[in-house]
């Protein structure tokens, strides 16, 4: 039973997905509670999943008994089990805070819901796909459903959707494009065995050509400046719901597979044509983290700033995963973890600022008085970890990246470390100097915010705490878990 | 410069790949016009999928259906069923992602009353 959980936890909520338009619809109240109980579910299976992996090392899952490399497999291990889990907290956080924010024409419609499902579904496939085109597969059902999902807002939201659509379709097909010549030269679609197979094949065209197809197809799905471009749009019109979900899972999915591929299909010090592979993809990271966090510095609209934070993270993490060393390697993958949390918690506060005082940008907020506690005590928190002070998990991750960088001598990346999390505090100290623009009266009325997002924010909040208190032990499961899957 | 005239000429399907794939991308890129960017990206995705089709042809290979009367197993004489499968489930993507982008198009022109993403974008601000 046990060795089910991953099969499990893509299938419940898929099925609830599928039954959800006959389920509900006579009763259109149902959705929400059996959206939100589907996804508790995953996270209780998440939770028991990630136990098993830790007592038991990964295990391979191999679809109707078929072994890889003639059946599709799944890698169940303690990376994909820990990711898992932090998609569907995530996704949970977000939805009970979506109870505050979601407008009228989505609260009681079953396709909303339908397609939130298939999205965390979707996610739950490409963590555990051990399979190039099984990550193909289940980018794209991501990728479709976000894009329904960004257009649900309706009016300028549309354009924006469309945009993604396009930008994310032609990521998808470069990735295939790129798959198809990597099979060509290997003849083989799953990531193990094409770690065995490629090393020696590393200065044909071919198999080059594919690898930087398929970089290029996950760049523009993990948002990599310079192929950012749909997201920051995407994020800012897509319905107040749903930018926390998005914001915190997609990007760094795609991360999470360009890592898998990356780790098992690059060896640390690989030259093609006398170019170091990793350090070329280090510098693209650095370019990403530093770009990225001077372009936050310069928005005005609250959404859009944390949205090129976003990007910005994303280059700093694949700065981390290609210095080549474990700490390194291990940071990365920690933040990653944090980031997660972060972008939910700082899109989730975008959103209620929006609900409640009506601000979209940083002006607005100069005239908010009457500030929640909730409010701000979650800000406060989730800037100091995304400027990476301690004790919140931020401070440990980046801390292991620079630890890591020292120890490959690539000051490069420690600049980059440093230097993003100065802009990061650049524009915290810009949004802080808005937000407590107004003096606080002597007797202010205190805005009481909603249950929902006291639970939700509260929840992010300790998390991220929470995490930075158990670096350690994290970092460490997540190293074994590589270091065991490595060929 | 020889060497790589032949290398073209040998290898038609992936000279119409190539064209098919960058033709693809300049409508993409140029066109102002929703509905003809969709076609540019439908074109880049068919492109690959052609690609994919090209490159598994085998020269007198038949079905990969193995009779019991054959003695021995002989690889050669089967066409590699991988790529079509690949293939298959590429246009099933295909298909979805024209659906989703073609309810976004109605979802504009009905909200704007313009195909045209510089009006569209105009109204916008």
């Amino acid at each position: 039973m046990s060795s089910q959980l991953p099969i499990l936890l893509f299938l419940v909520p898929f099925v609830t997905a599928v039954s959800m338009p006959i389920l509900c619809a006579k009763r259109r109240s149902w959705c929400q509670p059996l959206t939100t109980g589907a996804i508790s579910v995953m996270v209780v299976l998440a939770v028991s999943n990630l136990r098993v992996v830790l007592s038991e090392g990964s295990i391979e899952y191999a679809f109707g008994g078929w072994t890889a490399p003639l059946g599709i497999a799944w890698l169940n291990d303690p990376l994909a089990a820990m990711i898992a889990l932090t998609m569907s907290a995530v996704a949970l956080l977000t939805l009970i805070y979506g109870r505050l924010v979601v407008s009228s024409n989505l609260e009681k419609s079953a396709p909303y819901y339908t397609l939130i499902l298939l999205f965390i579904a979707a996610l739950i496939g490409i963590v555990f796909a051990a399979d190039l085109f099984n990550v193909f597969v289940f980018l794209e059902m991501a990728a479709l459903t976000g894009y329904a999902l960004v257009g649900a807002a309706g009016g300028s939201a549309l354009v924006y959707a469309f945009r993604y659509l396009l930008m994310g379709s032609f990521g998808a097909t470069l990735y295939l494009l790129g798959v198809s010549y990597l099979y060509a030269a290997t003849g083989t679609l799953n990531m193990a065995d094409l770690a065995i197979r490629l090393p020696e094949l590393m200065t044909s065209t071919a198999v080059v050509g594919g690898l930087i197809f398929v970089f290029l197809g996950l760049s523009i799905k993990m948002a990599l400046i310079p192929l950012h471009g749909w997201l920051p749009g995407a994020y800012a019109n897509a319905p107040q719901a749903v930018a926390p979900l998005l914001a915190s899972t997609i990007t760094k999915v795609a991360l999470i597979a360009w890592v898998r591929i990356e780790h098992s299909l690059i060896a640390p010090g690989v030259e093609v044509r006398h170019v170091p592979v990793l350090v070329l993809l280090e510098d693209i990271g650095v370019l990403a983290a530093v770009i990225g966090g001077a372009l936050a510095l310069v928005q005005t609209n609250i959404k859009r700033m944390f949205a090129y934070g976003g990007i910005s993270h994303i280059g700093l993490i694949l700065v981390a995963v290609s210095l080549g060393n474990s700490t390194a390697l291990g940071g990365g993958l920690f933040y990653l973890i944090n980031d997660a949390v972060m972008q939910a918690t700082l899109f989730m506060i975008a959103g209620a600022v929006l609900h409640y005082h009506g601000a979209n940008s940083l002006d607005d907020l100069k005239g908010v008085n009457n500030r929640s506690p909730w409010l701000t005590g979650a800000l406060v928190v989730v800037a100091i970890s995304m400027v990476g002070l301690p004790p919140t998990g931020g401070f440990f991750g980046k801390w292991n990246i620079v630890l890591g960088a020292l120890e490959a001598q690539h000051f490069l990346a420690v600049f980059a470390v440093l230097a993003s999390s100065l802009l990061t505090l650049g524009y915290f100290l810009k949004l802080f100097s808005c937000w407590f623009h107004h003096p606080v009266t002597i007797e202010p009325e205190q805005l009481e915010v909603a249950g929902s997002l006291r639970l939700s924010l509260g929840i992010a909040s300790v998390t991220l705490i929470v995490l930075g208190l158990m670096s350690d032990s994290i970092v460490r499961v997540l190293l074994d878990s590589l270091a065991g899957g490595a060929t | 410069m020889a060497e790589l005239l032949q290398a073209l000429v040998q290898r038609p399907n992936f000279v119409v790949f190539v064209i098919l794939f960058l033709w693809g991308i300049y409508i993409m890129a140029a066109h102002p016009n929703y509905v003809k960017k969709l076609i540019g990206l439908y074109i880049v995705q068919t492109s690959v999928i052609f690609f994919l089709v090209a490159f598994s042809v085998k020269d007198g290979a038949t079905v990969p259906i193995v009779f019991a009367e054959l003695a021995s197993l002989e690889a050669w004489a089967y066409a590699n069923p991988l790529p079509h499968v690949l293939t298959v489930t590429a246009i099933v993507v295909q298909v979805a992602t024209l659906g989703v982008s073609l309810a976004l198009v109605s979802a504009i022109y009905r909200k704007y009353g313009s195909l045209d993403e510089d009006e569209v974008l105009k109204m916008l601000g």
